[in-house]
C-alpha cells in the first residue's frame, strides 16, 4: 500500500515543483539558457518589486488583523443576542458575501462607488450635499486601501465568525452566572469572561492565517487599477503582469519572483508553527 | 523515524531529477541556435524548399486567430472548416484537417504568447501559422521562431492580381526578409457623431473644423448626465497607433518611439505629448470627456455609446471605420435609438485642422498579420506547405477566399433564392429581404437572426487582391464609410523592432498609461510626469534608440 501512496505523492506534488529550476535560467521562447542568479539579482534591485514585497505584508497583515477584529465584534454582538430568529438571520446574512466571487463583489464595489452618475454612494453624497465633485475611491491612492480593507470585512467577515461563535458557546455558563453572583454588567462580563475566554482562539486564527499572508492575489488583482499601483501592487499581481502582461515572458524570471516568495512563505510558516507550539502546545505542521 | 527517512528520500528523488533535467536544457538552446541559422536566409536552403515541399504532406493545420475571425464557434466555425477543408484539398491534391484555436479576443497577446514559449510544434495547441497584430509582430520579428516567406511570397500565385503591394513590400527587413502576410490594409478609426444630438445642439457637423469647434461641440453635449465623448482608455499605450480613439486631443502627438525623418525618437517626452496631455486633463476636468474612459475596454465604451439608455451616453465616438458604421447603426437600431433617422443616426467627422495640420488626417493603422511558424529544423517544407494550404490559398480570388472573407456558403451567404425577415415580432424594426436564384447576399446570422451577417475575417473593402468571383456586399453605408476614410486617412507610423524594446515594451506602456491616468485625473502635471518617465526610463529608452538607430 506503501508504493503507490509514495509514487503519487512524488508525481502530483513533487514532480511539478522541479519547475523551480527555471528560477536560475532564461526561459523565453525556445531559449532555455542557464543564468545562475540573474533573476534574483534583478528582482532585489527592481523598486517595482521591493513596493510589491512591502504591500503585500502592509496590505495582508492589516487585512488580517481587522478582519479578524471585526469577526470577534460581531460574533460577541451575534452571541449577545437573545432572539434566536434574529440570530439565524443575521448569521446567514453576514455568510453570504462569502460565497460571492471575487470577481462579483468587485464588479459591485467599482459599481457602487464609480464617479459616474451611476455610482450610488457618490450621486448620494452629493445628493445630501455632503459632496460637491464625485469621490474617486478606487483610483485615489489615499483611499483605495480603505475601500480595499471594508470590502474586505464585507465579504470575509460573516465567515470569519464561524470560529469564534464555536468557541462562544463553548464557554462554561458557570463563569457568567458567577459574573452574574458578583453583580456583573453586561459589558463587563463581555471584557472579564468573554474576552479572555476567546482569546487563545484570536491568537490561534492569527497565527494559522499569518502563515498565508504572501497568497495575497484575487481581492487585489480585481480591485487594483494603473492610479494606485503603488499602494496595491502584490507580489501575486507583479508575477502575474512579469508573466502574462509581457509580449514576450521570461518564465525564468517570473519563477525566480516565485521561489522567493515561496522560501519567504515557507519562513513564515516555521514561525508560525514554533509560535503555534508556544501557544497551544503543538505545532500546526 | 520513519518520516525523517520518508522526507530524506523525496528530497534526494527531488534533488536527483532537478538534476538530470538541469542537463537537458542546454540541448535548448541549441535547438534555437539551429533555428537562428535556419532563418539566415541560405540561399541553398530556399532553392530546395520548393522540391522539399512537394515531398512533405501538410495533413493537419493548426491555426490560433483572434476575434477578427468572426465565424466563431458559435456563429458556424464548423461550417466554415468543414468547407475550407473541403476546398483545400482539392487544391493541394490530399486531405487536409484544419484545427482553429480561437482564445478570447483581449487576452489574445497574453495566451499566444503562452503558446509560443511552452508549446512545440505538433503538440495540438501550437501554432502553425497565426494572426498578429503589428505590435506583436514587430515584437516577435527578430526573435526567431517566424519564418521567413519572403520567397514563398513573391511565388505566389495571387501575386499577378495584388493591387496593393506596398502593404507586404513595407514589412520586409532591410535585407529583404518576410516573415509575415497582411491579406489587407490596416484600416482606422473614424470620429463618429450622433445625428440627433447635433439636431438637439443646434450644430452642424460640417462647422466642426477645429479643436475649438469639436470642443465647443463636446460642451455642448455634456449636460443632465450625458456626455460629449467616450473611449477605450484616453490613450491606448500598448497598442499602435496609440492615439486612435481620441485623435482630436492628441493631434499631433505620437506618445511612443516612431522614426521622425531617418532618426527614432521618443514621441512620449516630446511637447506634443505634453500638450495633448494637458488637452484631455482639461476635457476630464470639464466633465467633457466621459468618467469611464479610463478603465472602459473598447466592448464596454461601444455598449455605454449605443446603449438604449441615452441620458447617460455620450454624443461621439471614435471607432473603426468601414463595416464598423454598420454595426454601430445596427446596434443604435436594436436598442431603439433615434429610429426615425435610420440609416443617418451617425455622421462622420472629417479630421479637425489640428490632425491635417500635423498627421494629414485620420491614422490608417499599420496591418494585421498572418505568420507562420518555424519549426527550426534547417528545412523549409512543412513551412512552406502551411504557406501553400494557408495564405495562397486566402487570396485565391475564389472559394476559400469567400470562406475567408464572408464565411461559409448557405450558412453565412447564399447564391440561392430566398427570403428571410429580421425582427418579425417588432413591426417598426421588422425588414424583409429578398433575393433572387443566383442573387450573392449575407444571411442571417447564425446566432442572430434578427441581424444579418456581415463578414467573416476579410474585408473585402480593405482586402490587398480582390475576389474575382463578383462577390460583393454592396452595403452603401460599408461602402461610405470605406470611401470616407480612405479619403481621409494617413499611414500610421511604423512600429520599431528591438530586443530591449521587446523585452520591456509591456512594463513601459503600464508606466506610460499610469502616467497618463495620472495627469488627466489632475493627480500630476503633464511635466512632471513626463520628467518621472525620463528619470525613470531615460536610459532604457536611450539604449532603444541607440539599438535601432544604429540599426538603419
Amino acid at each position: 500500500m506503501f508504493l503507490p501512496v509514495f509514487i503519487y505523492v512524488l508525481i502530483v506534488y513533487y514532480w511539478p515543483m522541479l519547475g523551480v529550476r527555471y528560477a536560475f535560467y532564461d526561459y523565453t521562447l525556445k531559449k532555455i539558457e542557464f543564468v545562475g542568479l540573474k533573476h534574483f539579482t534583478k528582482m532585489f534591485s527592481d523598486a517595482d518589486f521591493w513596493k510589491a514585497f512591502t504591500n503585500t505584508l502592509e496590505l495582508s497583515i492589516i487585512k488580517l488583523l481587522i478582519t479578524t477584529g471585526t469577526a470577534v465584534i460581531v460574533s460577541v454582538f451575534i452571541n449577545e443576542m437573545a432572539n434566536l430568529f434574529a440570530k439565524k438571520v443575521l448569521q446567514t446574512v453576514i455568510y453570504l458575501p462569502h460565497f460571492m466571487s471575487w470577481t462579483v463583489t468587485a464588479a459591485i464595489f467599482t459599481l457602487f462607488l464609480s464617479t459616474s452618475s451611476t455610482g450610488f454612494v457618490n450621486e448620494t453624497l452629493k445628493n445630501w450635499g455632503l459632496i460637491k465633485e464625485s469621490i474617486d475611491f478606487m483610483h485615489e491612492t489615499s483611499l483605495w486601501r480603505h475601500v480595499y480593507y471594508l470590502v474586505n470585512i464585507w465579504k470575509e467577515t460573516g465567515w470569519g465568525t464561524v470560529i469564534f461563535l464555536a468557541t462562544l458557546s463553548g464557554i462554561n455558563p458557570e463563569l457568567y452566572e458567577a459574573a452574574d453572583i458578583d453583580g456583573a454588567t453586561r459589558l463587563q462580563k463581555i471584557w472579564y469572561v468573554t474576552v479572555p475566554e476567546l482569546l487563545n482562539t484570536i491568537i490561534i486564527v492569527l497565527i494559522l492565517n499569518l502563515a498565508k499572508v504572501l497568497n495575497l492575489f484575487e481581492s487585489v488583482f480585481v480591485m487594483y487599477n494603473n492610479r494606485v499601483f503603488d499602494v496595491s501592487d502584490v507580489i501575486s499581481t507583479y508575477i502575474y503582469r512579469k508573466t502574462f502582461m509581457t509580449a514576450i515572458p521570461n518564465y525564468g524570471y517570473s519563477t525566480a519572483v516565485g521561489l522567493f516568495k515561496s522560501v519567504v512563505g515557507c519562513a513564515l510558516v516555521l514561525i508560525c508553527n514554533r509560535a503555534s507550539k508556544r501557544v497551544r502546545g503543538r505545532g500546526i505542521i | 523515524m520513519k518520516k525523517k527517512v520518508l522526507s530524506l528520500l523525496l528530497a534526494t528523488a527531488m534533488v536527483a531529477s532537478l538534476a538530470a533535467c538541469g542537463s537537458a536544457a542546454p540541448e535548448s538552446t541549441d535547438t534555437q541556435s539551429s533555428d537562428t541559422s535556419a532563418q539566415s536566409g541560405d540561399a541553398a536552403a530556399t532553392d530546395t524548399a520548393d522540391s522539399a515541399a512537394e515531398d512533405y504532406e501538410l495533413t493537419d493545420l493548426y491555426i490560433t486567430v483572434d476575434g477578427t475571425l468572426t465565424a466563431n464557434v458559435d456563429n458556424g466555425q464548423d461550417a466554415f472548416i468543414e468547407q475550407w477543408e473541403q476546398a483545400v484539398s482539392e487544391k493541394i491534391g490530399h486531405p487536409i484537417t484544419l484545427h482553429i484555436n480561437q482564445p478570447e479576443h483581449s487576452g489574445y497577446k497574453d495566451n499566444v504568447a503562452q503558446l509560443l514559449t511552452t508549446g512545440q510544434p505538433g503538440d495540438g495547441q501550437y501554432p502553425d501559422a497565426l494572426i498578429m497584430s503589428a505590435t506583436m509582430f514587430k515584437q516577435y520579428q527578430t526573435t526567431g521562431i517566424l519564418w521567413n516567406m519572403a520567397d514563398a511570397y513573391a511565388n505566389a500565385e495571387f501575386q499577378s492580381r495584388v493591387t496593393l503591394p506596398s502593404i507586404n513590400e513595407n514589412m520586409k527587413t532591410a535585407s529583404g526578409e518576410l516573415y509575415a502576410f497582411a491579406p489587407t490594409y490596416g484600416n482606422g478609426c473614424v470620429t463618429y457623431v450622433k445625428q440627433s444630438w447635433l439636431d438637439a445642439a443646434g450644430l452642424k457637423i460640417d462647422d466642426i473644423k477645429t479643436f475649438d469647434d469639436y470642443y465647443n461641440m463636446l460642451k455642448a453635449f455634456t449636460k443632465d448626465g450625458q456626455t460629449g465623448v467616450i473611449a477605450a482608455g484616453f490613450g491606448k499605450l500598448d497598442e499602435a497607433p496609440y492615439i486612435n480613439y481620441m485623435p482630436e486631443f492628441w493631434q499631433g502627438a505620437y506618445p511612443a518611439i516612431y522614426k521622425n525623418g531617418d532618426q527614432w525618437v521618443d514621441g512620449f517626452q516630446e511637447q506634443a505629448t505634453i500638450d495633448a496631455l494637458n488637452r484631455l486633463a482639461q476635457g476630464y476636468a470639464d466633465g467633457v470627456i466621459d468618467k469611464d474612459t479610463e478603465e472602459a475596454t473598447t466592448k464596454v465604451a461601444r455598449e455605454k455609446w449605443f446603449s438604449n439608455d441615452q441620458t447617460t451616453s455620450e454624443g461621439v465616438f471614435t471607432y473603426w471605420a468601414g463595416t464598423w458604421l454598420r454595426t454601430l447603426t445596427d446596434n443604435l437600431d436594436k436598442n431603439d435609438v433615434d429610429a426615425d433617422l435610420g440609416d443617418d443616426r451617425l455622421v462622420q467627422l472629417a479630421p479637425i485642422k489640428e490632425i491635417k495640420d500635423t498627421w494629414g488626417g485620420y491614422l490608417n493603422r499599420e496591418a494585421p498579420v498572418w505568420v507562420i511558424t518555424d519549426d527550426g529544423d534547417g528545412n523549409d517544407a512543412r513551412e512552406q506547405a502551411i504557406f501553400d494550404a494557408l495564405i495562397e490559398t486566402m487570396l485565391d480570388g475564389d472559394k476559400v477566399q469567400t470562406l475567408w472573407t464572408y464565411g461559409a456558403e448557405d450558412v453565412h451567404w447564399s447564391t440561392h433564392a430566398e427570403s428571410f425577415t429580421t425582427n418579425p415580432d417588432d413591426p417598426d424594426k421588422k425588414k424583409d429581404y429578398e433575393y433572387a436564384e443566383g442573387e450573392f447576399h449575407l444571411k442571417q446570422s447564425p446566432n442572430d437572426p434578427n441581424a444579418v451577417w456581415k463578414k467573416n475575417h476579410l474585408d473585402p473593402v480593405l482586402v490587398i487582391a480582390p475576389l474575382t468571383n463578383g462577390f460583393i456586399d454592396n452595403d452603401p453605408l460599408v461602402t461610405a464609410g470605406n470611401k470616407f476614410f480612405t479619403e481621409n486617412c494617413v499611414d500610421a507610423p511604423q512600429s520599431p523592432s528591438s530586443e530591449t524594446l521587446t523585452e520591456v515594451e509591456a512594463d513601459l506602456a503600464t508606466d506610460k498609461t499610469t502616467y497618463l491616468n495620472n495627469v488627466v485625473a489632475g493627480k500630476m502635471t503633464a511635466e512632471d510626469a513626463i520628467a518621472d518617465y525620463q528619470s525613470k526610463w531615460g536610459d532604457t529608452i536611450n539604449t532603444i534608440l541607440e539599438e535601432l538607430n544604429s540599426a538603419e
